[in-house]
């Protein structure tokens, strides 16, 4: 009804006075655009990125409307899925294989959601400026933008999903009071989460420029994906690398190397500083005792996290003219 | 009219890899590598021409003679090979209306998400939204999915958006002939009127009718040659006569 009388009253508006004026208003500053063969620096590339932030909120907000636009439960599904993770894990973990650990679900969480936003962005990501091709070849901004929206929105899932983990927490903590389960380590979460947003957003960077002319990338990075899967302390614990056969006196060089992994630290990083210490049952039935988290280690990620941001963000910037060429 | 410069192009040249195996894999890099004969082709060679505020300019030329390459590259879509494009003021192209629908959203949101590509601020389009609804005239449709639209509604509402961006430079390439008949005639209505403003178009068209009655001057683009530019009145027989005698060649 409303909407019947609005488009009426904009018809008889149409073409009128009131076209003239919107045309005549400084909405927009006059800019220059000058396009030219010499490429333009990372400063200019990032103050032009700037002048788009608008849009980047737009496509972000696009993001998650698509995502589950034809599904009933909507936004619920960034519950859901953490939720009956929660359940499964439980049911595997501490009943089917009785590994001892009291809500390993938490543990398990706590390491795989970060994991879990670093696969999913890195993939949908690769897939970004290939299926905005249509309007890439048509309307000029910045590409970088595409797979920027997708981690972004990505980004916001792991937060939603860390709220599934935090009140799980919570319930476990009022039915079974003892220890409180989550640590005080737990101011340090924002620094984590900037290192893995900058890290998810260097290999999106990279994954979708690479993506965009060669298609095999997106399978490689599937592929690497499900086994870096393995090469976290998800399903296990870091406790069991540093106890294993492999890693010998003098120098214990597998677990260095394991730790060097900036997937293996951001994870082992997540589990410590959220959740209590606890002593991991081994080969033999040995107790290990667990290890605090090595700050180097996550030193060491955080640097390779910026390195990969500069990688991905200048190769996209010299691929991304030549898009839209692609043959 | 102000005699400030809206668009100008000096030397400009675009190539094209040439590739019949489509670059698309990771085998096909490797087989590049080892030959690196790539073949170019040159689709504009050395274009140089100025766009005053205001102008109405039709580019001319038959298929694969570079109109669309240089329309792209007025759009910065493409990155130029040589020489240089200055475009002062928002470009709104009016290329394959609604190509960047996404066909799961509903009309409204594809109108924000197409709007602020184009430039517009949230805030900006929110105001227009009705306008941007009435010029389109898809009334309730407009709160359907996109993939529910005709082909028609689609480039209606993408010639609705793009004409409600503010743009300085509008870029028409022959899609004219939107929709039904009367609502063609409401576009080149709009077209004349964002001309009276003092708004600079370029336009591409095959119809002679159609550069008569809107360009004030014509570039004929041969090989990715200019040809020749000057009014309509000179460019039009000229352009006629050399089809002609092609056509005159051909049989």
């Amino acid at each position: 009804m409303s909407l019947k009388n609005k488009v009426h009253v904009g018809a008889s508006n149409d073409g009128e006075p009131a076209h003239a004026q919107q045309f005549a208003s400084p909405a927009a500053p006059p800019s220059q655009l000058t396009l030219s063969v010499e490429s333009p620096g990372m400063i200019e590339e990032l103050q032009e990125l700037w002048r788009f932030r608008e849009l980047l909120l737009t496509m972000v907000h696009r993001e998650l409307r698509v995502r589950y636009k034809n599904s009933f439960l909507g936004i619920l599904w960034s519950f859901v899925s953490p939720l009956v993770t929660t359940v499964v894990m439980w049911l595997v973990f501490s009943v089917f294989m009785n590994n001892g650990i009291h809500n390993y679900s938490a543990y398990y969480l706590a390491a795989f959601l970060p994991f879990a936003f670093l696969q999913q962005s890195t993939l949908d990501a690769s897939q970004s400026v290939l299926s905005a091709l249509p309007i890439v070849k048509k309307v000029y901004f910045p590409r970088e933008l595409l797979p920027l929206s997708v981690v972004i929105s990505n980004f916001i899932h792991l937060l939603l999903g860390f709220v599934v983990l935090f009140a799980y927490l919570l319930v476990v903590y009022i039915r079974f009071p003892g220890s409180f389960p989550i640590q005080p380590t737990v101011i340090y979460l924002p620094l984590l989460l900037i290192i893995t947003l900058t890290f998810a957003t260097g290999m999106a960077l990279l994954s979708c420029a690479l993506n965009t002319f060669y298609e095999d990338v997106k399978y490689l990075v599937t592929v690497g994906m499900y086994l870096m899967l393995f090469c976290c302390p998800i399903m296990y614990f870091v406790e069991m690398v540093a106890n294993s056969k492999i890693n010998r006196e003098p120098y214990f060089w597998v677990y260095k190397l394991y730790n060097l992994n900036p997937f293996a630290a951001l994870c082992i990083a997540f589990r410590k500083t959220i959740l209590a210490p606890t002593p991991v049952l081994g080969r033999d039935g040995i107790r290990y005792a667990a290890i605090p988290l090595d700050w180097n280690y996550v030193l060491a990620a955080g640097l390779i996290s910026v390195a990969t941001l500069v990688l991905g963000y200048s190769t996209f910037n010299r691929l991304k003219w030549r898009f839209v060429e692609r043959p | 009219m102000s005699q400030e410069i809206a668009v100008q192009v000096v030397g400009l040249k675009k190539d094209f890899i040439l590739s019949n195996q489509a670059i698309g894999s990771l085998k096909t890099l490797l087989v590049w590598w080892k030959r690196r004969s790539v073949k170019k082709i040159q689709v504009l060679k050395d274009i140089s021409f100025e766009i005053k505020k205001g102008e109405c300019v039709a580019v001319m030329g038959r298929n694969g003679a570079g109109k669309s390459t240089l329309l792209s590259l007025l759009a910065r879509v493409y990155r130029p090979t040589a020489g240089s494009v200055k475009v002062t003021g928002r470009v709104a192209p009016l290329l394959e209306l609604g190509a960047g629908f996404h066909p799961d959203l509903t009309g409204a949101e594809n109108v924000y998400y197409n709007a602020v590509i184009l430039g517009l601020t949230r805030k900006q389009v929110k105001e227009r939204f009705d306008k941007i609804v009435a010029f389109s005239e898809l009334g309730d449709h407009i709160w359907a999915p996109v993939r529910s639209y005709s082909s028609g509604m689609i480039a209606r509402l993408g010639f609705s958006v793009a004409i409600h961006v503010d743009a300085d430079v509008l870029i028409v390439d022959e899609v004219l002939s939107v929709g039904d008949f009367e609502f063609a005639e409401k576009c080149l209505n709009h077209i004349r009127e964002f001309k009276a403003r003092g708004g600079t178009i370029l336009l591409v068209s095959h119809h002679a009718e159609s550069v008569r009655a809107f360009a004030d001057r014509a570039i004929w683009i041969q090989h990715g040659e200019i040809r020749m530019i000057g009014t309509p009145d000179e460019v039009i027989p000229a352009y006629r006569e050399m089809s002609e005698s092609d056509l005159g060649k051909g049989q």
